[in-house]
């Protein structure tokens, strides 16, 4: 399809203020303007930011964007806070990879070599930058409206959806470019650090990955994104995956940013032939955070396991919008939510799933559940399937609730006092999803992150940790080695 | 010693025990018997907390001590232990792990320092193994995927490990076989003591030849209709329960 058809079905939004002013200061901007930053900002003015008006987009609130200025901080702006590695959660994985507002710092990373797997900045990787808008190999031209549109060749709202990539694409300055090449087998591999450390009035931050894992690579990447200082920060993340065949990716994203921060994100993936990929994802932290995610199964007997894990308070919002598009036959998805909105917190997980003509021997199933723990808190969750072919195994669940009386009466009558009692209860409610995160230390500093989320330490031990394991609290079993708590699927 | 008094309970506007007057000395077992719906979970649940219970009149003490104006988990810290007729299941909660917080909220409650990781298995395991339980229940969900049977040693296992003052065992004997229902009974004699009270709730006589009581009391309509010696439960194994119901019309 050409970039003029896909135009042609997109409803063309009405230039609003917020695209005039995103042009204007793109304008500013241009010193490092290149052909895909123009037609990336071309489309975005063509089709305009999402709104609240957009059935996807109804439980994130999108009037914060007024106030963002959408340009990358620079050096003449306020001043930033120092950062020092200290300031860091500890690191996980062989090689790290850190970026202030976008941009890859040096002194806050500890890259490694490692062998099969490249990993390039946009310094390192000069002019030749892949985009992060899917299908675009390197983004090159009115490719990106094309591209874009292709989505809409099949359903001309789904592809809106990836919009927030866009600004990505027109603004941002940096990104971690990484490579896995054939046969690579790197469990624990690259891990990237995103900081936020900019107000949204004075500049934008865009975090932006490209990972693209070749045949029969076993890899694992680690993302995680943080603030420092206390400024309502303005982040825009664009992450595009592409597994070829036979690879295998588990993909861990980690957000913890600011309370008065806003996280956009964008998450595209394809999936090649027998290609598996986990992507877990943990919302702790933002003012207001939204995931929009698209993955393709563009190959036979393709893998993917979506599993969130949300904890909101306060008046947090956490919006997950996660679209699975089965095109190749015999593939599984396996999407797992489970979020717990506290205070007047709201977690919202839309998760979509589309099979399209021929995907025969699809296997999918959703379960998503919310748990209520505060009185004005709401959750979203919504199961959506969309099934254009015969032959195919959907399940579907979707719970909201509060906790069951039953369990914690249980809990009391042996003599666990009443908010040990509850914080177990919403500890387990997340067991399923916490679980599949197969790296131990990864695993352990997400419990904590959980823990003191739910407001006050459990007693000694992770009352979901296999017995034997490490960090179970309790010693090994007659010199049995530990037992893994959950083994991978694949 | 457990004295109840004149105990009037409903359960919305349907009154479930009306006047029940029943004391349990310390060191006995008593087995509470009864129809269908003359009251005896709603006893279980009442003495151990549950919402949902309206006591409309009368008392409960433990040694003195009012139970009902406690919390569920103030009277399992004053011993009182509970054995669900249906244990409940928790995924995500590791049995090991229950017990281990169940075991060092009472030792709090009493002033004394928690156990270690280390000493705690040992006493547990030892508890298992008199439970005929595999070691590998500690590392599953709280009751998560077990039968019925399983279901069953772990509420007395649990009650092993806590060693209540008053155990209320609500229908333990549903739904076991003969071998399991050996193995319970066995985990209950063990800990019959001068110290502690037991109270059987049951449907059926079977439990009382291996868990042998001192009295059995049958509960109709919400009061006590009768009571006796462990003959009364066979009396009535033979009969049914229409001549307790009917003299009690």
């Amino acid at each position: 399809m050409s970039a003029s058809q896909a135009t042609t079905k997109v409803a063309s939004a009405p230039a609003s203020p917020l695209t005039a002013r995103i042009a204007t200061e793109f304008a500013e901007a241009q010193a490092t303007g290149g052909p895909s930053r123009q037609s990336a900002l071309r489309a975005l003015l063509e089709q305009g930011l999402p709104t609240s008006r957009d059935e996807n987009w109804k439980y994130v609130n999108l009037r914060p964007l007024e106030k963002v200025r959408f340009v990358p901080p620079s050096a003449s702006g306020p001043p930033r806070p120092a950062i020092s590695v200290g300031d860091l959660p500890a690191a996980v994985g062989k090689s790290r990879y850190v970026y202030v507002d976008g941009v890859f710092d040096t002194s806050l990373s500890t890259p490694t070599a490692l062998p099969g797997v490249t990993v390039a900045t946009w310094a390192a990787a000069g002019e030749v930058r892949a985009s992060v808008l899917p299908g675009v190999a390197n983004a090159a031209g009115a490719k990106a409206v094309a591209v874009t549109g292709s989505a809409a060749a099949h359903d001309s709202a789904l592809h809106g959806d990836l919009r927030f990539a866009l600004l990505n694409e027109a603004f941002a300055t940096d990104g971690a470019q990484i490579h896995v090449a054939r046969g690579t087998d790197c469990a624990i591999c690259v891990e990237l650090v995103f900081i936020a450390t900019t107000d949204a009035k004075a500049g934008a931050s865009y975090p932006r990955i490209n990972f693209k894992v070749d045949a029969n690579a076993r890899v694992g990447l680690i993302e995680r994104h943080i603030s420092i200082g206390s400024d309502a920060n303005f982040i825009n993340c664009a992450v595009d995956v592409e597994v070829a065949r036979d690879a295998s990716v588990q993909h861990y994203r980690v957000q913890q940013t600011g309370a008065r921060a806003l996280w956009f994100d964008t998450l595209t993936a394809k999936l090649a032939e027998n290609a598996k990929y986990q992507v877990h994802m943990v919302n702790l932290g933002a003012l207001s955070a939204r995931s929009t995610v698209h993955v393709k199964h563009l190959g036979e007997r393709a893998e993917v396991g979506v599993f969130g894990a949300s904890v909101g308070g306060k008046n947090q919002v956490h919006d997950t919008f996660a679209l699975v598009e089965h095109i190749a036959p015999n593939a599984r998805t396996d999407q797992s939510f489970r979020g717990i909105a506290g205070g007047r917190s709201r977690i919202a997980f839309n998760g979509m799933v589309v099979v399209r003509k021929g995907a025969h021997g699809t296997d999918s199933s959703q379960s998503l559940r919310g748990l209520l723990a505060g009185t004005d808190a709401e959750i979203d969750v919504r199961p959506q399937l969309e099934i254009y072919t015969d032959d195919v195994k959907c399940n579907h669940g979707a719970t909201a609730g509060k906790l069951d009386d039953n369990m914690l009466f249980y809990l009391l009558s042996r003599g666990l006092d009443r908010d040990t009692a509850l914080r177990l209860l919403k500890w387990a409610f997340l067991e399923d999803v916490v679980s599949k995160i197969a790296v131990p230390e990864l695993r352990q500093q997400i419990e904590e992150s959980l823990a003191s989320r739910l407001e006050a330490p459990l007693p000694k031990g992770a009352p979901h940790a296999a017995y034997g394991q490490a960090g179970d609290g309790f010693p090994r079993v007659d010199g049995e080695p530990a037992k893994p708590a959950q083994k991978e699927n694949f | 010693m457990l004295k109840i008094d004149n105990l009037h309970v409903a359960v919305g506007d349907n009154k479930v025990l009306n006047g029940l007057t029943l004391e349990i000395p310390t060191g006995e077992v008593h087995a509470i018997m009864g129809p269908n719906g003359s009251g005896k979970s709603t006893l279980a649940h009442v003495l151990a907390g549950r919402p949902g219970y309206t006591v409309t009149a009368g008392s409960v003490t433990l040694d003195g001590k009012d139970l009902l104006g406690l919390e569920p988990e103030e009277r399992a810290h004053e011993g009182v232990f509970l054995g669900f007729q249906y244990p409940v299941e928790i995924p995500g909660v590791n049995n090991v792990y229950l017990l281990k917080a169940a075991f060092n909220a009472a030792r709090k409650h009493r002033g004394l320092p928690e156990v270690d990781a280390f000493e705690f298995l040992t006493l547990v395991r030892e508890k298992m193994k008199l439970m005929k339980m595999d070691e590998s229940f500690l590392s599953r969900g709280v009751n998560e995927g077990f039968s019925g049977g399983e279901k069953k040693r772990n509420e007395i296992l649990q009650m092993l490990v806590l060693e209540p003052k008053l155990a209320v065992l609500d229908e333990t004997d549903s739904g076991l076989d003969i071998d399991a229902l050996k193995v319970v009974s066995n985990g209950v004699n063990t800990l019959r003591s001068p110290d502690r009270s037991v109270v059987l709730v049951t449907h059926y006589q079977r439990l009382l030849d291996y868990v042998v009581p001192d009295h059995v009391h049958v509960l109709v309509r919400g009061k006590i209709a009768r009571s006796g010696d462990k003959n009364l439960a066979l009396e009535l194994e033979k009969r049914g329960y229409d001549w307790v119901t009917d003299e009690a019309a």
